[in-house]
């Protein structure tokens, strides 16, 4: 097959085929975005020490978070965090349009195409949207740069607008995400087999999904929770941990945790499918109960991002609490922290703001999601209709089907992001150590052959504080994602309606 | 000369079995139908007879070689250029015009496409469709549409093609024409073809009728009640 052959092939569709191309280039515009900001955070150089004890600063830039070598490493790590609930977004594009590509490529495989033709069509579909996403995503960088390198009355730029990526690291982006996107593809076309006579999709099991997904979710507590202890028995031995292992332990345990969240919510969706079934008597339950124990994991497919945007607003909310907990310490101590008390606090806000543009990112995956569940089950909601049942009822049990699993599964990851913070910086302390004090006039503190007869020794008291538990903004987090879950319930029954009508029958 | 041979061919969808122990013969340019009831396994016979289906035991040769035993793509491209199919419906891709789809079996075999067009072009001219080269099936009738199908099954020259229902749903009339067509070009190029079809006058067309009943041959040689139908065998 000719390469230009392939284009037309990948790029043959319906108006769904070219909203899954759009909205799978629209996603890698964003990942590419978020991937070059931290690239250029990273990128920032230290300045050399004038002196012995010199703070290296970058005094070149307005934020904080710039102008600190400490903490650009953390920025650039929330920035690469935002491109989670991203990629969620991309993967539940992928299956927009499912059912008429899966009959297009059917087609194909009976006019002769290979198994490997077909895995390079849907390959060169994805990756071409990919690049040209990503192509986007550089062209916004790039005009970004360009409207913000203009610097303040004190002579300071916004962003860091005067250093670029190095050029590896730019190429790993720009080819790197049509690749990953690619891949991925082909990943999920491992499970599917596309015959001349149809799709079939590989049976994942035969019983309901397990409880193993709590499995990842305590090795990713572990291993937040072991950074500490860990810190500190290098530091009795007066060494220090090896430089890998505390981002490993980060992002393993992470995304250990977020995928044990995603996982879970298919054993929730599945338990959830049960119990409605015992206690049901309402149709629109019974039918929302049938469908959650037939697919449970449609509850993961359909709330990935959105529970990694909670998973992080919990964890925020609890590393806002350590923050609150660590400067209401030091103020009892007098001074210390509470300085840089609000300069923490309104880093904080920053990171609620990307948590907030993570939600909105993750709820239009969400209508994705939803609207193609409809547009999928078109036939068979006709066909309930066609024998008396009311779209009010389908309208119901489609509520009902995204409402039981979601609950659960927010709670689980506002309680899973809450304790991967507390297992992460714990509880803030002060004291502990041991003031020398001298009992006498300063020449005899200073002689050396007398201090020691004048000198005290007082051991400070060890002062800790536990971080409150953030009920307030826990409660705002999980009722805003059960609010976005609620508003995308309603858009997509909007396209139940014409989904129902029993006309949806005679269409191929 | 024996094109296709099928010894012993069994085949199974779970527990349910569909074909026990089926032999069949195609010679070189012979019309064979596969007839018989409901279920009794015709569409699974073509379909392991075309390398769709791997059949659980038995074997499938193409000129005296085994092909059951080829890789999911050999098959692939064995159909691609030496068989045709058609089937009943669901075989043109409902998103490229005539033209394209008829050319698409050339186009996946490397052929540029301004030649793969020229053929596609000269086939649903001789099929009498040429004025729908840039027309989607969807904006088709379903006659046109088989045209359409039938044309794309023959553009490689195929040297069996198989056909299951092809007539299925269309018209007794539009049916008659589609398939007098199809018979009066396969026999110029000398083509072979399996016609799988529960409708006597169908099987008709045909040398040779292969009645089948639970899954195994009940009937190889010339029809057994079908009224011969103006002249065609």
């Amino acid at each position: 097959m000719r390469p230009s052959t392939l284009l037309r092939l990948a790029v043959a569709g319906t108006a769904t085929d070219t909203v899954r191309v759009v909205l799978t280039a629209l996603s890698a515009a964003l990942a590419a975005l978020a991937g070059l900001a931290a690239l250029t955070v990273l990128a920032i150089p230290t300045p050399p020490p004038v002196d012995e004890g010199d703070v290296r600063w970058s005094d070149q830039y307005a934020s904080q978070l710039l102008v600190e070598p400490g903490l650009r490493g953390g920025t650039a790590f929330a920035l690469l965090l935002l491109t989670v609930p991203v990629l969620a977004l991309a993967g539940q594009c992928a299956r927009l349009g499912a059912p008429a590509r899966d009959r297009r490529l059917a087609a194909l495989r009976l006019a002769g195409a290979t198994p490997g033709q077909v895995t390079r069509l849907a390959v060169g579909e994805t990756g071409l949207a990919a690049l040209l996403g990503t192509a986007g995503g550089t062209a916004i960088y790039f005009g970004v740069r360009e409207a913000f390198d203009t610097p303040d009355g004190q002579g300071r730029l916004a962003l860091p607008t005067d250093v670029l990526p190095a050029p590896g690291a730019f190429a790993a982006v720009l080819l790197g995400l049509p690749v990953v996107a690619g891949l991925a593809t082909a990943l999920m076309l491992r499970r599917v087999t596309v015959g001349p006579l149809g799709v079939v999709r590989k049976q994942r099991r035969e019983r309901g999904p397990r409880p193993w997904a709590g499995v990842l979710i305590g090795l990713g507590l572990v291993a937040f929770a072991a950074i500490g202890p860990i810190d500190r028995w290098y530091a009795t031995r007066d060494t220090q941990p090896p430089e890998w292992l505390t981002p490993a332990l980060l992002t393993g345990g992470g995304l250990a945790a977020l995928v044990g969240v995603v996982v879970g919510t298919g054993w929730i969706s599945y338990v959830t499918g049960r119990l409605l079934r015992r206690w049901a008597r309402r149709p629109a339950t019974l039918l929302a109960a049938a469908r959650l124990t037939a697919d449970p994991w449609a509850g993961s497919r359909t709330f990935a991002a959105l529970l990694a945007a909670v998973l992080l607003g919990a964890g925020a909310a609890g590393l806002r609490a350590y923050f609150e907990a660590a400067g209401d310490l030091e103020r009892r101590g007098g001074g210390g922290l509470a300085g840089t008390d609000d300069f923490y606090l309104s880093t904080m806000d920053l990171v609620d703001l990307a948590v907030a543009v993570a939600m909105v990112v993750a709820a239009g995956g969400l209508v994705v999601a939803l609207v193609e569940g409809v547009t999928a089950r078109r036939r068979a909601y006709a066909a309930l209709v066609a024998t008396g049942v009311p779209a009010a009822t389908i309208g119901r049990s489609i509520a009902w089907q995204a409402l039981a699993p979601a609950v659960p599964a927010v709670a689980l990851a506002l309680t899973v992001g809450l304790l991967l913070a507390r297992g992460l910086f714990g509880t803030p302390t002060s004291g502990g150590g041991t003031v020398e004090f001298c009992d006498a006039a300063e020449q005899l503190c200073n002689d050396p052959a007398t201090r020691a007869q004048y000198t005290r020794v007082e051991v400070e008291p060890l002062v800790s504080r536990t971080p409150d538990v953030p009920l307030e903004h826990v409660a705002w987090l999980g009722a805003g994602a059960l609010a976005a879950v609620l508003v995308t319930v309603a858009v997509g029954l909007l396209f139940l309606r014409p989904g129902t009508a029993v006309e949806e029958l005679r269409a191929t | 000369m024996t094109y296709l041979q099928a010894r012993g061919v069994v085949r199974s969808y779970g527990p349910t079995p569909a074909l026990r122990g089926v032999n069949l013969d195609v010679a070189e340019g012979e019309i064979v139908a596969v007839t018989g009831p409901s279920g009794c396994g015709k569409s699974t016979l073509l379909h392991c007879l075309a390398g769709i289906l791997r059949p659980d035991a038995g074997e499938v040769l193409w000129r005296g070689e085994r092909i059951d035993t080829w890789s999911e793509a050999a098959r692939s491209r064995l159909r691609r250029s030496t068989f045709g199919v058609l089937f009943q419906f669901g075989q043109l891709v409902a998103e490229l015009t005539a033209a394209e789809n008829v050319a698409l079996p050339l186009l996946l075999a490397g052929t540029g496409r301004r030649e793969a067009r020229t053929a596609a072009l000269g086939w649903l001219d001789r099929l009498g469709v040429a004025d729908l080269a840039d027309t989607r099936p969807g904006e088709m009738s379903g006659g046109q549409q088989q045209r359409c199908a039938t044309a794309r099954a023959l553009v490689t020259e195929p040297r069996v093609l198989f056909a299951d229902e092809p007539t299925g749903a269309l018209d007794t009339l539009t049916g008659e024409q589609v398939l007098t067509r199809l018979v009066r070009l396969v026999r110029e190029q000398g083509t072979s073809i399996v016609l799988v079809t529960h409708e006597p006058r169908i099987a008709a067309y045909a040398d040779r009728e292969v009645v089948l009943r639970d899954g195994v041959v009940d009937h190889d040689g010339l029809g057994l009640d079908v009224p011969l139908a103006g002249g065609h065998r």
